[in-house]
């Protein structure tokens, strides 16, 4: 029989991860993205990959990197997967290494690791402050391996546009759109992966890339697939404000020794340098003096809004604290932390081995995704989904530097996964492909009525107002009220996305046409992300309700899977238990040990 | 089945920069004995010419005649100026001037030091291979035959100088080709290989900046000593006076 | 007094094979406002200074961190990320064009596709045999990390082969990126078992031979990679082996 054919949509960790491992194993692959595979998303990640290495002599056991991402997503996250997750986490490290990640070494050669939040461990493998970058380079030069090779065809510059289901709603291929000449065209595949990351355009400004928008997630969602625990969005503490984006600052500046502090004196206008130690306020030390500066990220940003926004004691009245590096010795940061002390001297224009850096929480990732199973496949068959588009390892809140390694185990499962998928598959009968014309010519009439569309609408205003919407009552602090507010608010900008008029009507590479396709998508995602939110009436990991600020294990301790109701054109909802096998949930604290 | 039929997408350059044609072609060897043919036989021998040869002028016209006897008494002479000169010099200026042509200069968008070198390396080429067609036709070619009458050479080179045009084309032709050897050896010590650091790059540059400033150096002391003197005989009995009198 | 405003002149052009044309943009300033963001404005409002109704402007971008390598165009004449390119840096009207030395794909989106070609003939990669557990890499000192990472930090934005004056249709020349490439897998413990093939491909037309030496690549990596002293070294590499060549075959 022919080689197991399978379409991989992605081409950042995850994706490539799956791609490398269905080309070993003999599979044929497609590879779909928006940009060329190289500048996917994962170039973004910088702290590190997490793997229970103990070459630090701490004792340091794969049970514990089990326990601490347990423990970090307060007991959201199913325990088997991510058990097996953490027991691959050293191999994989292994393996990047010998692609020829350049990650930091010790004085003997070996790898060198670092802290990071959520974790009492040096847990954390780092190349320099571009871990992602690194990872996904060793990942791609691999993949273009395999396509010198003729295992691997790139498909770059495509969007994918929906899975192709047959009668029995089982996956057959997919339909794309080619982003330079517009073309729709239907590709056939035994199975399909889709790797297509975070979800931050739905918050406008995040820390994500620009392709980011969960436009593949919510298609697939809209097609009958499982969207699960969407409600936890993890708000980066650290991130610097910009006009275009909020630019990560990685948690390795506080790994490394950055401290968190604000002036105790309200709207104080001193230079930051010359106020003495003694008028300053390092509230997470003070507060968490177990973990201190490396209290998980949902605990930092709480804590940050709370200095800001009930303490009044924000730099100079604005939402922004210092995160200070200025006390580190220049070689040290430069060594371990140039890339990401360039960036803010890029962006803000201080150097901030003098300065103080400026930030303030910022959305960063989405630890739910599309539901999947314990072998990645989501609930329609013959598509699986791995990395940051599906909900599998983070629980209610992701440790830093958990995300890398989840992507490329997620992808590592997902390929082998897909190709045993495909083997077993029963080919579909001849002369039954008529649902490959038929999503064909659903996409295209999707197109011609937005191309033909004439209201008065502008898509990309309709997006800052998702954005801002979204941001402001679905972030860090979330009440009922707001959120049903905030529900009403995307019904209302879905209908005005019924009157959008696009300026440009052109037919070749059109830009504000292929964003108005995502756009739509982002509000149908963003009604999931919103009535998850409302539907849980508990705080537990990066969901935080003040008016129920407890961990509610009884009502709660359950993922929540939503599906699309096409005729009522919104979300639905089910519950669905936490395999909790493993360890026994218990309160998560940070202000002692656990 | 029509509609899922994915056949690769096009990866065949049809327009813009191709890419790398791996392990084919022969614009390796070429460049390479470009580059190399710079500095032996054509620069060797532009050192020998300007430091040591034509030096001999500041000594004055006898001692320069001896020198040009010398030389004109080489063995095989004829055969070592077509194969070590004029061809080397022939297959560096043309395979240079293929590769100014080949070249896209933006010095307007990026001024940066070493675009300059770039740039005036090519025009100091193009200058010193003009200056060199013109001096060698009309010094071995052309009037009095110096390998006949070696004592003719001083007069015959002042016959020139004393001309302000030709001593305007002389100064900048000497001044291009030394800045061509100097910049070229070590342009030729970075491209292959030898100085591979910033600061030995650095480094090296002072010491070809010191050889262009010692070739150009003694090429206008020689051209200030033919202007210095009296205009000396180009016919074959003053040449013969000027051989057989005592170097100064 | 009238609120501050950024100027902008951007190039635009529908489609590869169209004429190209200037549209001028006068928009709001906002402070740590870039070139990107200024066009995401004009996204949101694409109306030009004479008040001409027009369409967003296509561009390509991802990251906005300047890692991913996308946003590289001209401005005021230079190839920049226009992402770390701060308006308040630039005098104006700042214009914007796309990279001159690749076919454009629609206003300042290029198609660059050309550089991953690149990196496939010299084959830039570790050949690993499997991505089963074959227990850890090779030791690798700290120093040489150092000298590795720099030159994994490219971000294949292409702006050293935009800038060098040897990179054109005439000389199909490799490019500074790609070389670069090839020092760092050559330094590889493992990465080395391909040096001889590296080193071969890099011998053909097009090759590291081209390079005049203008130096313009190093000057203007966004990423400061030391991008001469891999050629110098790659330059050493290919001469030893061609000696080595002529004396073994």
């Amino acid at each position: 029989m022919a080689n197991p054919k399978i379409i991989v949509v992605g081409g950042g960790l995850a994706g490539l991860s799956a791609v490398i491992k269905i080309a070993e194993a003999g599979g044929d692959v497609d590879l779909f993205s928006i940009v060329p595979v190289k500048r996917s998303h994962s170039v973004c990640a910088q702290g590190g990959i997490n793997a229970a290495k103990n070459l630090k002599g701490e004792g340091d056991t794969t049970a514990q990197h089990l326990d601490d991402t347990v423990y970090g997503g307060d007991f959201l996250g199913n325990q088997t997967p991510i058990k097996e997750m953490c027991d691959a986490a050293p191999a994989i490290i292994d393996l990047l290494d010998r692609m020829g990640v350049p990650f930091n070494r010790t004085p003997e050669g070996l790898l060198d690791f670092r802290r990071f939040g959520g974790t009492l461990y040096h847990r954390t493998a780092f190349a320099g402050a571009t871990t992602g970058q690194q990872l996904l380079y060793a990942l791609d030069e691999q993949v273009r391996r395999y396509e010198s090779e003729g295992r691997v065809t790139k498909y770059e510059h495509w969007e994918f546009l929906s899975a192709v289901l047959d009668s029995n709603r089982v996956c057959r291929g997919i339909c794309a759109m080619n982003l330079r000449t517009m073309e729709v065209r239907t590709f056939e595949c035994d199975a399909l992966i889709v790797a297509t990351g975070g979800i931050g355009a739905i918050f406008g400004k995040s820390t994500n890339s620009v392709v980011c928008t969960g436009s593949a997630q919510s298609a697939l969602y809209q097609q009958g697939a499982y969207y699960a625990n969407g409600e936890f969005i993890q708000v980066h503490p650290t991130s610097i404000p910009g006009e275009d984006k909020l630019r990560l600052m990685s948690e390795s500046a506080r790994g490394e020794g950055g401290r968190v502090w604000v002036p105790k004196q309200k709207h104080d206008k001193r230079d930051p340098r010359t106020i003495p130690d003694s008028d300053r306020f390092y509230f997470l030390e003070e507060w968490y003096p177990k973990y201190g500066n490396l209290v998980p990220r949902d605990v930092a940003t709480r804590a940050i809004h709370k200095i800001v926004y009930e303490n009044d004691l924000g730099i100079d009245g604005q939402p922004m604290v210092y995160l200070d590096l200025t006390h580190i010795d220049r070689h040290t940061l430069d060594r371990k932390l140039e890339g990401i002390l360039e960036i803010y001297e890029k962006f803000v224009g201080d150097d901030p081995r003098v300065h103080p850096m400026k930030i303030f929480p910022g959305m960063h990732y989405t630890m739910g995704g599309l539901w999947i199973d314990f072998n990645q496949a989501t609930s329609i068959p013959g598509v699986f989904a791995a990395g940051e588009c599906e909900y599998q390892y983070h629980g209610a809140n992701r440790l830093g530097a958990n995300s890398l390694v989840s992507c490329i185990f997620g992808g590592f499962v997902a390929g082998p996964e897909a190709v045993k998928y495909a083997k077993g598959l029963q080919k579909s009968p001849a002369g039954s492909n008529g649902h490959f014309d038929a999503e064909k010519k659903r996409q295209e009439e999707i197109n011609s009525r937005l191309i033909s569309s004439d209201g008065t609408e502008n898509p990309f205003r309709l997006w800052r107002e998702l954005g801002d919407t979204m941001t402001r009552n679905v972030t860090v602090l979330r009440y009922n009220k707001s959120l049903q507010e905030t529900d009403t608010k995307i019904v209302e900008l879905l209908e005005r996305f019924r009157k959008i008029n696009l300026s440009d009507k052109g037919a070749w590479a059109n830009t504000s046409f292929i964003f108005s396709r995502q756009l739509y998508n982002m509000l149908q995602l963003a009604r999931v992300i919103t009535q998850g939110a409302a539907r849980r009436d508990e705080s537990r990991g990066a969901h935080y309700k003040p008016d129920f600020p407890e961990r509610d294990d009884a009502k709660f301790l359950k993922t929540t899977k939503a599906y699309f109701a096409p005729d009522a054109d919104e979300p639905r909802f089910e519950w669905e238990a936490v395999d909790t096998s493993i360890i026994k949930p218990r309160p998560r604290r940070y202000d002692m040990a656990k | 089945m029509a509609t899922a039929v994915s056949p690769n997408p096009k990866t065949e350059h049809t327009s813009g920069v191709a890419p790398l044609r791996a392990g084919q072609g022969h614009e390796f060897l070429l460049r390479r004995l470009h580059s190399l043919s710079g500095i032996i036989p054509v620069g060797a021998f532009l050192f020998e010419h300007i430091v040591v040869s034509n030096a001999q002028a500041i000594n004055g016209p006898t001692a320069y005649a001896n020198q040009v006897r010398f030389l004109g008494s080489l063995p095989f002479v004829l055969a070592l100026e077509i194969f070590g000169i004029w061809l080397p010099i022939l297959f560096h200026a043309g395979y240079g001037f293929y590769i100014w042509y080949r070249g896209q200069s933006n010095l307007i968008n990026y001024p940066w030091m070493g675009n300059w070198m770039y740039a005036l390396q090519r025009w100091t080429g193009g200058i010193a291979f003009a200056y060199i067609i013109w001096h060698t036709y009309t010094m071995r070619f052309t009037g009095v035959d110096l390998h006949d009458h070696p004592g003719a050479s001083f007069g015959k080179v002042q016959l020139e100088l004393f001309n302000p045009a030709y001593f305007a084309f002389y100064v900048i032709g000497l001044l291009s080709a030394s800045w061509h050897f100097a910049y070229g050896i070590w342009l030729f010590a970075a491209k292959w290989g030898i100085t591979i650091g910033e600061r030995a790059r650095q480094r090296f540059l002072y010491v070809c900046m010191a050889l262009f400033l010692l070739i150009s150096g003694v090429g206008l002391a020689s051209i200030t000593s033919f202007r210095s003197h009296q205009q000396q005989p180009t016919d074959p009995a003053g040449a013969a006076v000027v051989e057989h009198s005592q170097v100064k | 007094m009238a609120e501050k405003t950024v100027k902008l002149k951007i190039k635009r052009q529908t489609g590869p094979n169209t004429e190209s044309h200037w549209d001028e943009f006068e928009i709001p300033w906002k402070p740590g406002m870039n070139v990107i963001s200024a066009m995401m404005d004009i996204a949101a409002n694409p109306v030009t200074k004479d008040g001409k109704q027009t369409t967003p402007i296509a561009y390509d971008s991802n990251c906005l961190e300047e890692i991913c390598g996308s946003c590289a165009m001209l401005i005021n004449g230079k190839a920049k990320m226009a992402c770390s390119a701060l308006v308040d840096h630039f005098e104006q009207p700042i214009t914007v064009e796309p990279l001159s030395k690749f076919p454009i794909v629609r206003d300042l989106a290029v198609d660059r596709s050309v550089l991953f070609e690149n990196l496939k003939k010299v084959k830039a990669w570790v050949p690993v045999d499997g991505t089963y557990d074959l227990g850890s890499g090779p030791r690798i000192t700290p120093q040489q990390q150092e000298q590795s990472y720099p030159l994994s930090n490219c971000i294949s934005c292409t702006i050293c082969m935009e800038v060098c004056p040897q990179f054109n249709e005439g000389t199909g020349f490799v490019g500074a990126a790609t070389i670069s490439q090839v020092a760092l897998f050559n330094d590889h413990p493992t990465g080395a078992v391909l040096k001889e093939e590296r080193l071969h491909a890099l011998m053909g037309d097009g090759g590291i031979h081209e390079c005049g030496f203008a130096q313009n690549c190093v000057e203007s990596c966004p990423k400061e990679i030391p991008l001469t002293r891999s050629i110098s070294r790659v330059a050493g590499q290919v001469m030893i082996q061609s000696i080595k060549d002529i004396f073994s075959s």
